[in-house]
């Protein structure tokens, strides 16, 4: 009896020191409410507000037939007014598809009817109703494709031409890489490793200097950093569901087409990205598609089709669909990617890819490395191993100066 | 030109509507400028293009119809009369103005505008000009013309709150035109505290339809370039609001150039030729439809219109015109 209330007195104890918590919440909350209460008197002690900045953040700018579209948003925390418009520094009527003023991270869509001179510089202009202009400098004037049947047909030829054909013909190379000796096999998986490490490093340099153009008030770093740890995260919690169906115990290291697989999500995170590059680039008259930068793009990822087929080059035969699946998973999401770039503007989603991508690449180069760690003989300090992580960098790296 | 406004925001004092306005200006009797308060369009114009001239309601211009009236109308000439006192208030004013559609500026006034009221008087009356600050800023009134040093205001600096008298007897004449003389004299200048000085010579100027316009220009994002060209303070305002005039009338327009940063605007005009006065000063002119002046320079321009019909007059700096300097004239019979 004494000890049960002795217990159920603790039990109560704990709930009133839980209660206690929500104490310096309240509090929080009750401060915040009195420092925004006292209006700006704290400000006027010290001095005075700087003005706001009033300036735009012109995300797009679309030429039509007769047409340019300009795409605004407020990034600060002021409403912001569309005053005056120019193109050229010229004063145009224009009209509004949105909001005339615009709050806090909203946008507007500014519609100026103008016959533009196709493949000439043109730079847009957006004054706020204070007067301060936002200019935008366009290299060259080239017709924004439209969404219809032949330009999503368009840029899904040119994701299957820089994602699935090169990753497919990587793959072919399985046959070859079946009874090579443990030591060069510990080779090709390095070099996957290599080639990945590259990836991550493409990527992360990719979402950082996208992350910069954007509104601070998105969130910048802290946005990539959140990219890079969830889909690490994932990853990891995927390889384990992996690696404990395939029989294994939970944590040993994947195999065969689990670890492909793997391999497949990761380098298919990043062509997701690179199909946005390549999509959006396109679309704001920024990147010609030429047969070169397309060869370049192929070259550069054949590599990435033997960085899945390393893997399954010991262990049982792999069926040919399996194969179709894989070479899709690494290279379908550059159609998607295209498709994103070339038809809608998010420059939030476009950091968070490549974000994605990085800790894709990076949880598969650590299952990589677990692999050959494993199974290799000499382990991560043969030679062998570290001549295939230097080849895979390197040879992405040349392959890099194709589409640079 | 992408920058911050931080300079000219700091200078930014809501002073507004603390003065009188305009005490010694003779009501000026609407002569001309018979702005008609629904703007014509001429039938088939296509807008939709956007390269169609720009007129009446589509043309992006602040203000209503008869905003600039006080502008563009200068007070009429009185008969020579020596000794007669002409006198002015001009009151120093830190206000908002809409100087383009949507877009305002934090001016420097004299009297609430940009360009300050039309000083007119026929030579040798006795010009007294009553000037009181209330801006935020020291201030002067410099007049061009002839007068003793203590009345140029360069020397004599009114801080915020004080006031001054100018007298001088008025010569020569001419087209003469005033601004402020403290420094920094490029921001005095450019944030609008000038206008427009009118000297009657002794036998009157023949009968005409009389327009001041004072060309200027306004820099809204403080980064030392002009974001927007007007005549009389407001972007494309005859554009939208055409300025009416009779065939059978001269049209006098005393013409100056107040715009700060650029070095030279300039007049044109379409489908005619004019007399154009240099200062304003002799009788020698010169027959001609394109007139350029340097900052400070001014003249009187004489049209006598040939045809009826829509003539479009602007600055012949293309980007001038296409960033608000530019108007038309309605001739009617």
């Amino acid at each position: 009896m004494a000890n049960g209330s002795v217990a159920a007195e603790r039990r109560g104890g704990a709930a009133r020191w839980r209660l206690l918590a929500l104490v310096p919440i309240v509090l929080l909350v009750g401060i915040a409410a009195a420092f925004v209460a006292s209006g700006s008197s704290l400000v006027s002690l010290i001095g005075q507000n700087p003005p706001a900045r009033d300036e735009f953040d012109i995300r797009r700018v679309e030429f039509k037939p007769g047409e340019i579209k300009i795409l605004v948003r407020n990034p600060q925390p002021e409403d912001l007014t569309i005053a005056s418009v120019t193109v050229d520094d010229a004063i145009m009527p224009f009209t509004l598809d949105g909001p005339t003023t615009l709050k806090r991270l909203r946008s507007s869509t500014i519609v100026i009817p103008f016959q533009w001179v196709e493949d000439d510089p043109i730079s847009v202009g957006v004054t706020s109703s204070s007067g301060i202009e936002t200019v935008k400098e366009v290299p060259a004037a080239v017709p924004t494709p439209g969404a219809d049947g032949g330009s999503i047909l368009g840029y899904a030829i040119i994701g299957t031409l820089v994602g699935i054909i090169p990753v497919a013909l990587g793959l072919l190379w399985l046959p070859s890489l079946r009874g090579v000796d443990a030591r060069w096999l510990g080779a090709f998986m390095a070099l996957t490793a290599g080639l990945l490490t590259f990836l991550a490093i493409d990527a992360l340099a990719e979402a950082l200097e996208l992350q910069a153009a954007l509104p601070s008030a998105l969130g910048g770093t802290g946005l990539v950093l959140l990219g890079v740890v969830a889909s690490y995260l994932t990853l990891t919690w995927i390889a384990r569901r992996f690696s404990s169906k395939g029989g294994g115990s939970a944590g040993a290291p994947l195999t065969g087409v689990a670890l492909a697989t793997m391999v497949a999500i990761g380098i298919g995170l990043h062509n997701l990205g690179e199909g946005l590059a390549i999509g959006s680039s396109f679309a704001i008259g920024e990147l010609a598609l030429g047969s070169f930068l397309i060869l370049g793009f192929m070259v550069h990822n054949v590599t990435e089709g033997l960085g899945i087929a390393a893997p399954m080059a010991e262990g049982t035969k792999v069926s040919f669909r399996r194969l179709a699946t894989l070479a899709l998973v690494a290279g379908g999401p550059a159609i998607l990617g295209a498709w994103i770039g070339g038809f809608i503007v998010n420059d939030v989603l476009a950091v968070l890819f490549f974000a994605v991508a990085v800790g894709a690449a990076m949880q598969v180069v650590v299952e990589v490395t677990r692999y050959v760690a494993k199974r290799t003989p000499g382990g991560l300090t043969g030679g062998h191993v570290v001549g295939g992580f230097l080849a895979g960098v390197v040879v992405m790296y040349l392959t890099g100066l194709l589409v640079g | 030109m992408k920058k911050s406004g931080l300079t000219r925001r700091q200078m930014l004092l809501a002073a507004a509507a603390s003065a009188p306005i305009v005490a010694g200006l003779a009501a000026a009797p609407s002569l001309v400028a018979d702005t008609d308060p629904d703007p014509p369009m001429p039938a088939g114009h296509d807008h939709a293009g956007g390269h169609a001239a720009m007129i009446g309601h589509e043309v992006p211009a602040p203000g209503g119809p008869r905003d600039l009236d006080k502008l563009l109308t200068p007070p009429p000439a009185l008969p020579h009369k020596p000794g007669r006192v002409r006198e002015y208030q001009l009151v120093a004013v830190d206000r908002k103005i809409e100087v383009a559609k949507g877009v305002t500026f934090p001016a420097w006034t004299y009297n609430g505008t940009v360009p300050g009221p039309v000083i007119r008087a026929t030579v040798d009356d006795l010009l007294r000009v009553h000037f009181v600050n209330n801006g935020s800023h020291p201030h002067t009134i410099h007049f061009h013309g002839i007068h003793p040093a203590n009345m140029d205001g360069v020397f004599e600096i009114v801080r915020p709150g004080e006031s001054f008298t100018y007298e001088f007897p008025a010569k020569p004449w001419g087209m003469q035109l005033y601004h402020c003389h403290a420094t920094p004299l490029k921001k005095h200048i450019h944030k609008g505290l000038y206008g427009a000085f009118i000297i009657d010579p002794p036998e009157p100027r023949p009968p005409a339809q009389e327009l001041v316009m004072v060309m200027n220009g306004f820099d809204t994002d403080g980064d030392g370039g002009n974001n927007f060209y007007t005549v009389n303070g407001k972007a494309f305002y005859y554009a939208k609001y055409p300025i009416r005039v009779r065939r059978s009338q001269t049209v006098r327009i005393y013409l100056a150039n107040l715009t700060e940063f650029d070095l030279l605007n300039s007049f044109h005009l379409h489908g005619e030729f004019f007399r154009y006065y240099r200062t304003g000063s002799t009788d020698h002119f010169e027959y001609t439809d394109t007139v350029v002046q340097a900052q400070g320079e001014r003249g009187i321009i004489e049209i006598d219109f040939t045809h009826t019909g829509l003539f479009m007059f602007h600055a012949h700096q293309s980007e001038f015109a296409e960033l608000g300097w530019m108007g038309f004239f309605e001739v009617v019979d």
